[in-house]
């Protein structure tokens, strides 16, 4: 995670992008088992954190900007209040402190300061994702993770969000993670991304290399579907089937089942993860015949559903 | 009349069990209606004496106040009543009072709600400021003047509780046909030309049914608290003998101060049993307990 | 704004009907129309003054109007058996009624509130399987059945408490408030509180357990922990501040509803209140107090419930800050 830049966490819808950046913030079900994988922040290792630990990471230096900033709001506080809350709760600001830090915000995040008397529901949409940023930014944390903040909001309201993200991002020099399944947004406010697939990350890299030269079907599949990057043509394609249920992922590769390109190895072992160029690694049997792969994927005809058998 | 009237809950019975998985509360709930409705039908071979009966021993002295013991399973009154028989006996004027007045209610408030739902504009107001007046006034002062001035028969106290309790079921089935009256397999029958009355009874009703036991389940409950409340001051039919009319007679005959608590914790018990039975069976607790908070 | 008129005008038309029916329950009673205010007991001139007043000798219709104008200015008549105008003897009882139901509900209410919560955050412990299936039990009991085992129990088993009345007999006060703050009063409200207690505190118990489960499940208590804040601020000033909405509602409306459903406690317990009041008329075929008792209950019900709703818009910005 490099210092000062925007990763972006991409993938569809339920492949537990919010259940990954929730569990960065050591917050998950209590039905939740973290069966793998290590966590780092800061050279230090967040699964072997207790309480304590947690208590001097959340917030101060890693916060959270959700997907709902409406459902992620208290109903019945002023958003004003909810700040404030934060700050004199978790910052030990005292009480003009406090005040003169959620003016600063409001106007930071460009809305006017009076309106923290109002309650979240009274926001419009893209207020209360403003809002959301501006709670986050409250401690002056090290790490933003912010969870789809656009996604539910008009195109032009997300544009607006999102410049204001940025713009802070840049003037404040904060490391940020922006989850979403939308590539464009990707490749609009992101320096790096990482492609994940059923769970699993499938490729990681920075935007340009990973967008330009998608190294893993998945990320070529994804690249199609959307029409604003995508093929001259203007059709979408999108990726036939659903993903699989992670509560019994296949085994084998987990895009095996979906994978144009599958062959028998794919659906016994887990391809492992290759560095494919200083900073891009992807996790794909067929790596090295990638430029061929890409070349086919732009092909309609790839991704319908009886053309499997490409190889 | 008491045979048909305290088949519905077996019947209401039958539809739970058919359910693939059924909660133990319910079954609970289920068993303890069985018991009580066998307890009924056979109250007259189960019962020992004849729970008006004035006892007397072999030297003609009165049989009063006789502890529990193998003649009198719960002992007597202090009129010499075997209070064993009179609980047993209890127990089919409970059952009549709590399944009648849940037939009348659960019928009444599924009839109002689907006519509500499904004919909407004012026939909905009318009906729905109807039930806000109903649930507007005071139940248990209600049903004693009204025992009181029509005559202290049981059917009165039914119909009392009937009059106050069918806005809740009415309020409820009235949401839900509402949803239901969206879906789109109405539309469908209404396009293949279905009239109006035919997509009530074979699409809207089936839906509904469900929600009507579950209500009338809560009725039989609420119907016998108030009985007894009504008998317990003394406004209740003087001819029969109910649970609630054994707690008057214990407290009139000063069972408290006597300490004879095997007299007057039985008809309680018996109380709690069959009410509970019916919040088991529904599970929906916070809308038996506050029916008007959920809308 | 115009929630509260709509609110209000709403509330007026059920009293309007209330007293409507009570109009024609009284009067098409089988007998004597004129039984309605007048006794055989009373003397020619006292008849013929009420006959008037009442309007008695005049068509339905217009015996209906005099009735509600009556109404309007607390005119109810006079009782048959105390000889004196129903609306001093009703309010002269009624801070007995209002004293007992207030003081139980609000334990009640304080109690179920706590433990609910409680339970909510301990949910699946094995005391959830003890706890709710009692609760629910001592909801199914008749109150007055609760009152006896523990007049049984308390009054006369230990001999704690006195077993009836308001006042131990013969005694005087200075006032009304002193009779109220007095020693004696406070040991004879003892035992009705209880069993009020028993009874009330299930409703306010389940339905914040229900609510906190509910609540707890929200994004916004996730984002809660995920700001780190504590545990006992999550609970308290989120979760509990929001699962308390309903139960204050229910508060009112429990308010208004048990002044009516104290009849059987009250009688238990020989307190002087109002439904002890109503059912003694009823009994004693005293129409008139029967008839005053009844409507204040029913006005007590139908304001409270239009407090209930005042009080939900006050609390949740959703609604008060449209
Ligand atoms: N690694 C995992 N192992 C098992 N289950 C998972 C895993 N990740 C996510 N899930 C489950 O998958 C479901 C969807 O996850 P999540 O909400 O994180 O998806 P999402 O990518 O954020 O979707 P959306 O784009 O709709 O917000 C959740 O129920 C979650 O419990
Ligand atoms: S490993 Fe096989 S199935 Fe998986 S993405 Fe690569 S080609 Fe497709
Ligand atoms: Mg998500």
């Amino acid at each position: 995670m490099p210092e000062g830049e925007v990763v972006g966490l991409v993938g569809e819808s339920g492949c537990g992008k919010t259940t990954a950046a929730r569990a960065l913030t050591g917050v998950v079900p209590a039905n939740a088992r973290i069966a793998g994988g290590r966590v780092t922040f800061g050279g230090r290792d967040l699964l072997a954190f207790g309480a304590k630990d947690w208590d001097g990471v959340r917030w101060r230096q890693i916060a959270f900007i959700p997907q709902s900033a409406m459902n992620s709001l208290d109903p019945v506080y002023r958003v004003g209040t909810q700040i404030r809350e934060v700050l004199r709760h978790r910052g030990g600001l005292g009480r003009g402190e406090s005040d003169r830090r959620v003016d600063e915000l409001f106007s930071m995040v460009g809305i006017a300061p009076e309106r923290q008397q109002d309650y979240p529901h009274q926001f419009s949409g893209g207020m209360r994702q403003r809002a959301a940023i501006a709670l986050a930014l409250a401690l002056n944390p090290r790490l933003v993770i912010a969870d789809e903040p656009v996604t539910a909001l008009d195109v032009i309201v997300q544009r607006q969000v999102l410049d204001t993200f940025r713009d802070l991002q840049v003037r404040l020099g904060l490391s940020a993670i922006l989850v979403t399944h939308d590539i464009s947004v990707v490749a609009y406010a992101c320096d790096r991304v990482v492609v994940m697939y059923a769970g699993k990350v499938v490729e990681a890299g920075p935007v340009r290399a990973v967008l330009e030269a998608p190294s893993h079907p998945y990320t070529m599949g994804l690249y199609n579907a959307f029409p604003d990057l995508g093929r001259a043509s203007g059709t979408l394609v999108p990726i036939e089937g659903n993903p699989p249920d992670l509560r019994d992922p296949p085994k084998g590769c987990r895009f095996a089942p979906r994978c144009p390109f599958a062959v028998a190895k794919c659906r016994e072992a887990q391809p492992p993860t290759v560095t494919v160029a200083p900073g891009h690694t992807a996790a794909c049997w067929r790596l090295d015949e990638a430029p061929q792969l890409r070349q086919l994927a732009r092909e309609e005809q790839t991704w319908l559903r009886s053309s499997t058998s490409a190889a | 009349m008491a045979e048909a009237a305290v088949a519905v809950p077996a019947a209401a019975a039958g539809r739970r069990f058919r359910l693939p998985k059924i909660d133990p509360y319910a079954a609970i709930g289920l068993t303890i209606y069985v018991v009580f409705f066998l307890v009924a039908l056979f109250a007259d071979r189960i019962a020992t004496h004849d729970p008006l009966e004035i006892l007397f021993d072999d030297d003609g002295n009165l049989l009063s106040n006789v502890a529990p013991g193998a003649a009198h399973v719960l002992g007597t009154t202090n009129l010499g009543r075997d209070i064993f028989s009179q609980l047993v006996m209890g127990t089919r004027n409970a059952l009549i009072v709590g399944v009648s007045a849940a037939i009348v209610v659960a019928s009444l408030g599924t009839l109002v709600g689907l006519v509500a739902g499904f004919f909407g504009k004012w026939v909905d107001t009318l009906l729905m400021r109807v039930a806000d007046v109903a649930l507007g006034i005071p139940f248990l002062p209600f049903v004693i003047v009204l025992a009181a001035f029509m005559g202290a028969q049981t059917s009165n106290v039914v119909i009392a509780v009937a009059l106050l309790l069918w806005p809740n079921t009415a309020r409820v089935i009235r949401s839900q046909v509402l949803t239901v009256r969206e879906r789109a397999f109405i539309e469908a029958a209404r396009v293949t030309g279905s009239s109006t009355w035919r997509i009530l009874f074979v699409h809207v009703m089936p839906n509904i049914l469900p929600l009507t036991f579950l209500y009338g389940s809560i009725a039989v409950g609420w119907a016998i608290l108030t009985e007894a409340s009504v008998s317990f001051l003394g406004f209740g039919p003087s001819d029969s003998i109910s649970w609630g009319y054994m707690l008057q007679d214990a407290y009139g005959s000063q069972a408290m101060s006597r300490g004879t608590y095997f007299w007057f914790v039985p008809p309680g018990i018996c109380i709690i049993l069959v009410v509970v039975a019916g919040f088991f069976i529904s599970r929906g607790y916070e809308e038996i307990l506050f029916p008007k908070l959920k809308d | 704004m115009p929630r509260i008129v709509t609110r209000l005008l709403h509330m007026l038309l059920v009293l309007w009907a209330v007293a409507t029916i009570l109009f024609l329950m009284f009067r098409l009673m089988p007998g004597d129309p004129t039984l309605a205010y007048i006794d055989t007991t009373f003397s020619a001139e006292q008849r013929q003054q009420l006959l008037v007043m009442f309007g008695l000798d005049r068509p339905l219709h217009e015996q209906y109007f005099i009735y509600l104008w009556n109404l309007l200015q607390g005119e109810l008549g006079t009782s048959f058996h105390y000889k004196r105008p129903v609306l001093d003897l009703v309010l002269s009882v009624l801070p007995n009624t209002v004293v007992l139901t207030f003081v139980s509900l609000l334990l009640a209410y304080i109690f179920g509130v706590l433990v609910g919560a409680w339970l909510a955050w301990r949910r699946g412990s094995w005391l959830e399987g003890v706890v709710i299936p009692s609760v629910l039990a001592l909801r199914a009991a008749p109150e007055f059945w609760l009152g006896m085992v523990l007049l049984a129990t308390l009054g006369f088993g230990l001999g704690i408490f006195p077993s009836g009345g308001a006042n131990s007999p013969g005694a005087t006060f200075s006032s009304e408030w002193a009779r109220i703050f007095s020693l004696d009063y406070a040991q004879h409200l003892v035992l009705p509180t209880l069993t009020l207690f028993l009874y009330l505190q299930g409703l306010p118990l389940l339905l914040m357990r229900s609510n906190m489960l509910e609540v707890m499940q929200e994004d916004f208590i996730m984002m809660a922990r995920m700001k780190g804040l504590s545990e006992r601020s999550i609970m308290l000033r989120h979760a509990a501040r929001n699962a308390m909405l309903p139960v204050v509602t229910a508060f009112a409306l429990g308010f208004g509803g048990s002044i009516g459903g104290n009849v059987v406690v009250e009688s238990v317990f020989s307190w002087p209140g109002l439904g002890r009041l109503l059912v003694n008329a009823v009994a004693g075929n005293d129409y008139p107090l029967a008839q005053g008792a009844f409507l204040l209950i029913t006005m007590f019900l139908v304001v409270m419930n239009f407090v209930a709703d005042l009080l939900y818009s006050a609390l949740d910005p959703r609604v008060s800050h449209g």
